[in-house]
C-alpha cells in the first residue's frame, strides 16, 4: 500500500490530507497548530491520523508540507539577530528604501523597519560595475574584521550584500567562505544565490529576510525530520515554496524565504488542479478564511507567477507598506476580509468591514469568548447562512444574540437600520470589496475573467462565492468537497521544482543563436542539481525558461514564456515575434519599432508530476441517508426567505438543488440565492450557475 | 436611500474609478504614467458633478475636475452629445494646470439618456515646443495647446486632430498610443457604469450623486468645524529660475468654513513656472484634506466648504499666455504654506517643511556610444508631525521614486560611489525631521557628460514648526566645489558630482525629545553624539 500526506500549517490550524493512492481515497484531519513548536502539531496530528486509519508509518511515501512558519517569524519579528556586510559607501540602502510614498494623503506615514538595524551593517571596501567588472577588489581582512565585531555584538546569521553580485557574485561568495571558514556558527546568506536580480533594495531585503528566518527554520526542520525519522518514516519530506513547487529539506533550510506564503500557494495550485480535471483552463480561485481573502488567476491550467511579494504591511493592507521579497511566488491578491473582518462606521458616516479583525481570540461576538464588536461571521449567522448549532460540525455553538447585540451596537443603531439590514449590507460590503479586488487584479494583468469559471473554498469563501461571481459575471462556481483544507489537498499535486534567474541586460540584435543557447545552459545545469540532490532522476527534469524583455529604454519589463520542447536555434529566431505577441496579449496596445532589450534570464527545473489522478474520495462522503437536513430563514437581497439545508457530505453525484438553499459541510456553507442552480458532479465538486437574475 | 445601499453602491463608483486607473496604467506608454502614477480618473452624475475618483489620484487632481466638466458642458451641451462622443483637451486653465496633462471625457448613456460622464488625465510623454523645462517665456514656446474637441464623434475617431497632434510632437507614437489608451480605458469605465446601474436598478445617477456629495459635505464640515475659528496668514520666500519668489496666504476658519486668499503673492513671470488657478485650487485641496479627513474618498462635496481665491496676475492664479509647463515647482510649496499658516489652528495635523526632490538630468554619451538623457532623482528627508519623526529620504508633495543604483549605472554607466544617510540632517525637535542624504556620481563614461539641475531649498531650508528647526539646504558640488544648483554643468571623464539632499524640518521643541529616542538615534548613528549634546543636551555615558 501507499499513502501520501500533505500537511498544512496554518496560524490557527494544521491541516491534513492523506491520499490512499491504491483506492483514491482521501482522508482528512484538523488540529490546533502548537505556535512555539510547530513540529509538535504536525507530528501528533501525523501519528493520529495514520493510527485512525490503521495505516503504518512506513507505508507513506512522502510528507508534503507547507506553512506560514517563515511568515509569521517576520510579522511578529521573532527572528534571527542578524549582521549585515554592505558594499562601501552603501550602508544606509535599506533605510533609503524605495524613496515612495504609499499612501499621499496620510502624511503619518511607517515604514518598516529593516531587519538588520543600522549599527549592525558594516561596510567593506570592495566594487563591482553593472558589467560586472571588478571596481574595487574585496578586502578580505576587512570582511574578517567586520564579521568578529558583530558577532560580539551577538549576531547569529549573517546577510552578505554587495552591489551587482546579480551580474558577478563573486565577492558574496568570497566573503561568503570566510564568514564559514573562520565563524562556522553563523547562518550565511548572500543575496545573488538567493534570487538573483537586480535592483539593490528589493534584493537586500529578501537577503536579510533570509537570514532573520534561518535558524529558526532550520531547527524547526531538525525537530521535524528527527521526529518523523523517530517515530518510524523513511519516506521523502517536501516542503512547498511560494511558487508552488516543492524542495527537498535541504534545500529549504537554505532559502526559507522562498516558503513565505506556501499555504496559500498550494491552495492556489489546488485550484488549478480541478481545473484540469474538470477541464476548465480559466479559473478565479477564491479563498477566504478567518482574517484574509486571497485571490488568484488561473489562466490555462497554470496559476499566474510573479516575482516579487510584499510582507508584514504595515499600512491596511496597503501596496508599499510592507518589506518587498524578490522570489518567484504565486501571483495572489490578499485583502483583509475574512469571517473576523470588523465591522464599523468609517469616516463617511457608513459601513466599513475590515481590514481590522476579530482574530481567533476573542473573535466574532458569537463565538461568545468576550469579543463585543461586529464581525462578518456575526452578520452570516444573523442572515441564517450559517448555523449555530453547526459551526464547524456542531464543536462550536454560536450565540446569535451575542451577534445582533454587537451588530446593533456597531452599526444599526448608528446608521438608523433594522439588524438585519445592517448584517446583510456587512454581507454585500465583503462582496463588494472581494470582487473589486479580483477585478483590479485581473485588469493589471490583462486578464479577462468574464468566461472565467470561480472556484471557491476557506471557510468563508463559500458562503460569498455566489454574490461576488454575480458582480463579475461569472456564471459558474465550483466548491470543491473539503473546502476547509483545500492547501492540505494543494501539497498532494505540487512537483519538486526550483527556479533560478539572472539579471544580464543585452540587446537581442547583439546575440547569436549559440551565444542565446549557451547562456540558459549554464543556468538549466544549475537549476537542475538541486533536483538531482533530492533524488529525481535526470531524464525526469523538465525545464521551463523565461525571458524578461523589453524595448530598450522602457522601464518596465514584460516576460515571455520560451515555449517547451522547441530546438534553442528555432525559438532564438522567433523570439522577437514571440515577445510582440506577449507585448500586444499584455499591454493591448500596438508595439514599437525599438530595438528589444533582454534584462532577465530564468530557468525553472521541474520534477515528475504528480497528481491525484482523476480526483478522489473524500472519506465520508457519499453515505447514504437524507441529504436534505430541513430547512431555516435565510436573508437574500430584501427578506428573508425559506431555505432548505443539505448535508454535503451526503450529497449524491448526479443530484441537482435549486436555490435557495444553504449546503452544510464541517468547516464551510455553501450558500446559493434564489434562482441560482447547483449540480453535484461525479467527484462530488458542487458546481453552481448563475441563474437569470 | 439608506446608509446600507449608499455605502454599497459608493464603494462600487469608487472600484469603477479603479479600474479605469489600472487599465489606463497598463496600456500607457509613458514611465511617467506606470511609474510615477502621474494619472486619475472620474466619475460624474449627468450635470458634471464629481462623485468618485480613483483612490489613487496624485494631488494635482483633487477638484480639477468640476472645473473642466463646467468649461466642457458650456462648449458641448450634453442635448449635443451622442453616444460614443470623447472629447479632449490639455488647455492649462481648462485641466491641470500645463498643457502636458491630457483630459479625455467620455458621455455615458443608459437607454439614449446621459446618465454621467466617465474621465480620465494622464501625463504625456511629449506635447512640442521647448520640452519638458522650465525655457520658456509664454505658453506659445510651449507646443501644442489642444482646445476642448470632440476627438471621436459617435465611435468615429476625427483623424484631423491625431494628424495635428502627431504633427506637433517628438514621439508621436508613443503620444498618440497614451491619447487612444485614455479613450479605452473610458469605454471600460462606461461598460462598467451601466453594468452597476443595471445591477442595482438605476435609471439615472442623481439620487445616488446627491446622497454622496451630501454625505462628504457634512463630514468634511464637521471635521473643519473642529479647527479653531481665526484667520491665519503665512508667507514664505521660495526659490524662482531668477529672483527668489514669495508666496502669501490667508487661512479662513469660519464654522465649518474655509476660505484660503493667495493676496501677497508675486507676480507671474516670464519663465515656464507659472501656476494656474486650476492647480492652486487642487493643491490647496489637498493640503486641507491631509489636515481634515485624510481618507474620506474625493468627490464634489469633500471640497465643496473650501473656498480657494488668488489674486488674477500672481503667479498663483497666472493668466495666459504665461508658460505654465514647470507649474509644479513653484506651485508644490502650497502645501508648507498652508501648514505653515495652520500650524496654530491644527497643531496635531501639520506637517513641518519635506527636503523636498532634486531632480539632475544627466545628458551624454554612454559607454557603449549610445545616447544618454536621462534623470535622477533623489529626496531629501520628510517633515516631522506632532509625535511622529518624519521617515529619511521621502518625497513630497511629488512622489517620484528613486531609480536604484544597480540600474541608473547601467543606463548611464556613470558610477555611484556613495548614497548615504547624513547624519544630523534631520530638522531637530521633539519629533526629528527625516534625514537627508548624500550621493556622489562619478562620470565613468569616457564621454563628457552635462547636467541640468533645478535644486531648490539652495537658498531657503525646510522649516521647522512650533519651536522644531529648520533641516539644512540643498547643495551641489562638482569635484568638491560648490556650484550653482541651478544651471548646467559639463562633468569631463572622471568628473565627480555630489549631491547634498537636506532633511526635513523638526516638530517641537528638542528639548521635550524623549532622552531614548536620541540614544537610540546615537546607537544607529542617526544624529551624532556631538549633534546629541549640542542640540538635546543628551550625553550618553558610556
Amino acid at each position: 500500500m501507499s499513502y501520501r500526506l500533505g500537511v498544512d500549517i496554518g496560524g490557527t490550524f494544521t491541516d491534513f490530507a492523506l491520499f490512499d493512492e491504491a483506492r483514491g481515497e482521501m482522508f482528512i484531519h484538523k488540529q490546533l497548530t502548537t505556535p512555539d513548536d510547530p513540529s509538535r502539531a504536525v507530528l501528533d496530528g501525523c501519528s493520529h491520523l495514520l493510527a485512525r486509519k490503521g495505516v503504518d508509518i512506513a507505508e507513506l511515501v512522502s510528507i508534503a508540507h507547507g506553512t506560514t512558519l517563515v511568515t509569521n517569524a517576520v510579522i511578529e519579528r521573532r527572528g534571527a539577530r542578524v549582521g549585515m556586510l554592505v558594499s562601501e559607501g552603501f550602508r544606509d540602502v535599506l533605510d533609503m528604501a524605495r524613496e515612495t510614498r504609499y499612501e499621499l494623503f496620510d502624511l503619518r506615514l511607517e515604514f518598516p523597519e529593516p531587519l538588520v538595524p543600522r549599527y549592525l551593517r558594516r561596510e567593506v571596501a570592495e566594487r563591482v560595475k553593472y558589467d560586472g567588472a571588478v571596481e574595487t577588489a574585496l578586502d578580505e581582512s576587512a570582511v574578517r574584521a567586520a564579521i568578529a565585531e558583530l558577532v560580539a555584538e551577538g549576531i547569529e546569521a549573517l546577510a552578505i550584500c554587495f552591489l551587482h553580485s546579480y551580474a558577478n557574485p563573486a565577492h558574496e561568495n568570497a566573503a561568503r567562505q570566510v564568514a564559514e571558514r573562520e565563524f562556522p556558527e553563523l547562518y550565511v546568506s548572500t543575496s545573488a544565490d538567493i534570487f538573483s536580480n537586480m535592483r539593490e533594495f528589493e534584493r537586500w531585503t529578501t537577503a536579510t529576510i533570509n537570514a532573520y528566518t534561518q535558524p529558526l527554520f532550520d531547527s524547526y526542520l531538525q525537530r521535524l525530520s528527527g521526529g518523523l525519522e523517530t517515530a518510524g518514516f523513511t519516506g521523502r519530506l517536501l516542503v512547498m515554496t511560494s511558487s508552488g513547487g516543492m524542495l527537498a529539506p535541504d534545500a529549504a533550510r537554505r532559502y526559507p524565504v522562498r516558503v513565505l506564503e506556501s499555504g496559500p500557494a498550494a491552495g492556489a495550485l489546488m485550484s488549478a488542479h480541478l481545473g484540469r480535471a474538470l477541464e476548465i483552463p480559466d479559473l478565479l480561485s477564491f479563498d477566504m478564511g478567518g482574517t484574509t481573502a486571497k485571490g488568484a488567476l488561473v489562466n490555462g491550467y497554470r496559476p499566474l507567477k510573479k516575482y516579487d511579494l510584499e510582507i508584514a504591511r504595515l499600512h491596511g493592507f496597503k501596496r508599499g507598506s510592507g518589506l518587498p521579497v524578490k522570489v518567484p511566488v504565486i501571483d495572489m491578491v490578499e485583502i483583509g476580509s475574512g469571517g473576523g473582518s470588523l465591522a464599523e462606521v468609517d469616516e463617511r458616516g457608513l459601513i466599513r468591514v475590515g481590514p481590522q479583525s476579530a482574530g481567533a481570540d476573542p473573535g466574532p461576538a458569537c463565538y461568545g469568548k468576550g469579543g463585543s464588536a461586529a464581525a462578518l461571521t456575526d452578520a452570516n449567522l444573523v442572515l441564517g447562512y450559517l448555523d449555530a448549532d453547526f459551526f464547524l460540525g456542531g464543536d462550536m455553538k454560536l450565540d446569535e444574540a451575542a451577534a445582533r447585540t454587537a451588530i446593533e451596537a456597531s452599526i444599526a443603531k448608528p446608521l438608523g437600520v433594522t439588524i438585519e439590514r445592517a448584517a446583510w449590507g456587512m454581507h454585500e460590503i465583503i462582496n463588494e470589496d472581494v470582487a473589486r479586488a479580483f477585478r483590479i487584479h485581473a485588469s493589471e494583468r490583462g486578464f479577462d475573467y468574464r468566461g472565467a469559471s470561480m472556484v471557491a473554498f476557506g471557510g468563508s469563501g463559500p458562503a460569498h462565492a455566489m454574490s461576488v461571481a454575480r458582480k463579475l459575471k461569472i456564471p459558474r462556481v465550483v466548491f470543491p468537497a473539503g473546502a476547509g483544507v483545500m492547501s492540505a489537498f494543494g501539497l498532494l499535486v505540487s512537483p519538486l521544482a526550483f527556479e533560478l534567474s539572472r539579471s544580464e541586460p543585452c540587446l537581442v540584435g547583439g546575440l547569436d543563436g549559440e551565444h542565446f543557447a549557451n547562456r540558459f545552459q549554464a543556468m538549466e545545469a544549475e537549476a537542475s542539481e538541486l533536483l538531482l540532490e533530492a533524488g529525481v532522476g535526470a531524464p525526469d527534469i523538465r525545464l521551463r525558461r523565461r525571458l524578461d524583455m523589453r524595448y530598450q529604454g522602457q522601464g518596465y519589463e514584460v516576460e515571455v514564456a520560451l515555449p517547451d520542447g522547441t530546438a534553442m536555434a528555432e525559438i532564438f529566431s522567433g523570439l522577437a515575434e514571440l515577445f510582440r505577441e506577449t507585448y500586444a496579449a499584455t499591454f493591448s496596445s500596438t508595439t514599437l519599432d525599438e530595438p528589444l532589450e533582454i534584462v532577465t534570464w530564468k530557468v525553472e527545473a521541474v520534477g515528475p508530476e504528480v497528481s491525484l489522478a482523476d480526483g478522489f474520495i473524500l472519506e465520508g462522503t457519499g453515505d447514504s441517508g437524507e441529504a436534505r437536513k430541513g430547512s431555516r430563514q435565510a436573508y437574500f437581497a430584501d427578506a428573508y426567505h425559506d431555505c432548505p439545508v443539505y448535508d454535503r457530505s451526503a450529497l449524491a453525484p448526479g443530484m441537482e438543488i435549486a436555490g435557495p438553499a444553504l449546503i452544510e459541510e464541517r468547516e464551510s456553507t455553501c450558500v446559493i440565492g434564489p434562482g441560482e442552480r447547483a449540480r453535484v458532479d461525479e467527484r462530488r465538486n458542487l458546481v453552481a450557475e448563475l441563474g437569470e437574475a | 436611500m439608506d446608509a446600507i445601499s449608499l455605502g454599497i453602491m459608493w464603494d462600487r463608483l469608487i472600484s469603477i474609478t479603479d479600474e479605469i486607473v489600472s487599465t489606463l496604467v497598463r496600456t500607457s506608454f509613458s514611465t511617467i504614467v506606470r511609474e510615477a502614477y502621474d494619472l486619475t480618473a472620474v466619475i460624474t452624475d449627468a450635470e458634471g458633478h464629481l462623485l468618485a475618483q480613483g483612490r489613487w489620484s496624485a494631488p494635482p487632481f483633487i477638484g480639477t475636475a468640476p472645473l473642466t466638466m463646467a468649461h466642457t458642458m458650456k462648449k458641448f451641451p450634453p442635448h449635443t452629445l451622442k453616444p460614443g462622443d470623447v472629447l479632449a483637451t490639455n488647455d492649462p486653465w481648462i485641466g491641470t494646470g500645463h498643457m502636458y496633462d491630457i483630459t479625455v471625457m467620455r458621455p455615458v448613456f443608459l437607454r439614449s439618456k446621459l446618465v454621467g460622464y466617465t474621465m480620465s488625465i494622464t501625463h504625456l510623454p511629449d506635447v512640442g515646443g521647448t520640452g519638458f523645462g522650465t525655457m520658456a517665456k509664454e505658453i506659445y514656446h510651449e507646443g501644442l495647446r489642444l482646445p476642448l474637441c470632440k476627438l471621436l464623434s459617435e465611435g468615429e475617431v476625427d483623424n484631423f486632430i491625431l494628424d495635428l497632434i502627431e504633427a506637433n510632437v517628438r514621439v508621436p507614437e508613443q503620444v498618440i498610443g497614451d491619447i487612444m489608451a485614455n479613450v479605452a480605458c473610458n469605454q471600460v469605465g462606461g461598460r462598467q457604469l451601466l453594468e452597476f446601474m443595471e445591477e442595482y436598478g438605476l435609471d439615472d445617477l442623481d439620487e445616488l450623486s446627491a446622497a454622496i456629495r451630501s454625505q462628504s459635505e457634512r463630514m468634511t464640515r464637521a471635521a473643519i468645524s473642529e479647527l479653531r475659528d481665526g484667520s491665519y496668514r503665512n508667507t514664505i520666500r521660495i526659490e524662482g529660475i531668477d529672483d527668489p519668489i514669495t508666496l502669501a496666504c490667508r487661512v479662513d476658519i469660519d464654522g465649518e468654513n474655509v476660505h484660503i486668499d493667495m493676496d501677497g503673492t508675486d507676480a507671474a513671470v516670464e519663465r515656464g513656472i507659472n501656476v494656474p488657478y486650476c492647480y492652486t485650487n487642487a493643491m490647496s485641496l489637498y493640503s486641507m484634506k491631509c489636515l481634515t479627513v485624510p481618507s474620506l474618498p474625493n468627490n464634489e462635496g469633500s471640497t465643496k466648504p473650501i473656498h480657494v481665491s488668488a489674486p488674477k496676475g500672481c503667479i498663483l492664479n497666472a493668466q495666459p499666455p504665461s508658460a505654465t509647463g514647470g507649474r509644479h515647482i513653484i506651485g508644490h510649496f502650497v502645501s508648507p504654506l498652508i501648514f505653515g499658516a495652520m500650524a496654530e489652528a491644527a497643531p496635531e495635523s501639520v506637517q513641518a517643511d519635506t527636503g523636498m526632490i532634486d531632480l539632475m538630468n544627466f545628458v551624454g554619451t554612454h559607454k557603449d556610444g549610445r545616447g544618454v538623457s536621462t534623470i535622477y532623482f533623489a529626496a531629501g528627508g520628510f517633515g516631522a508631525l506632532d509625535g511622529h519623526d518624519g521617515p529619511a529620504t521621502l518625497p513630497g508633495p511629488s512622489n517620484m521614486a528613486v531609480v536604484p543604483t544597480e540600474v541608473w549605472e547601467g543606463v548611464t554607466s556613470t558610477l555611484v560611489e556613495r548614497r548615504a544617510l547624513v547624519p544630523d540632517s534631520g530638522g531637530v525637535g521633539k519629533a526629528r525631521g527625516g534625514l537627508g542624504q548624500e550621493i556622489v556620481i562619478r562620470n565613468d563614461s569616457g564621454h563628457p557628460m552635462t547636467i541640468f539641475s533645478m535644486a531648490n531649498r539652495s537658498e531657503f531650508p525646510p522649516l521647522g514648526l512650533l519651536g522644531g528647526q529648520n533641516g539644512p539646504l540643498r547643495e551641489h558640488r562638482v569635484n568638491g566645489k560648490t556650484v550653482h544648483p541651478k544651471g548646467q554643468h559639463v562633468l569631463a571623464p572622471g568628473d565627480r558630482v555630489t549631491l547634498s539632499q537636506p532633511g526635513g524640518g523638526g516638530f517641537g521643541p528638542a528639548r521635550e525629545r524623549p532622552r531614548e529616542k536620541v540614544i537610540a538615534d546615537v546607537r544607529n548613528g542617526y544624529v551624532t553624539p556631538q549633534g546629541a549634546k549640542r542640540d538635546y543636551g543628551v550625553e550618553e555615558e558610556k
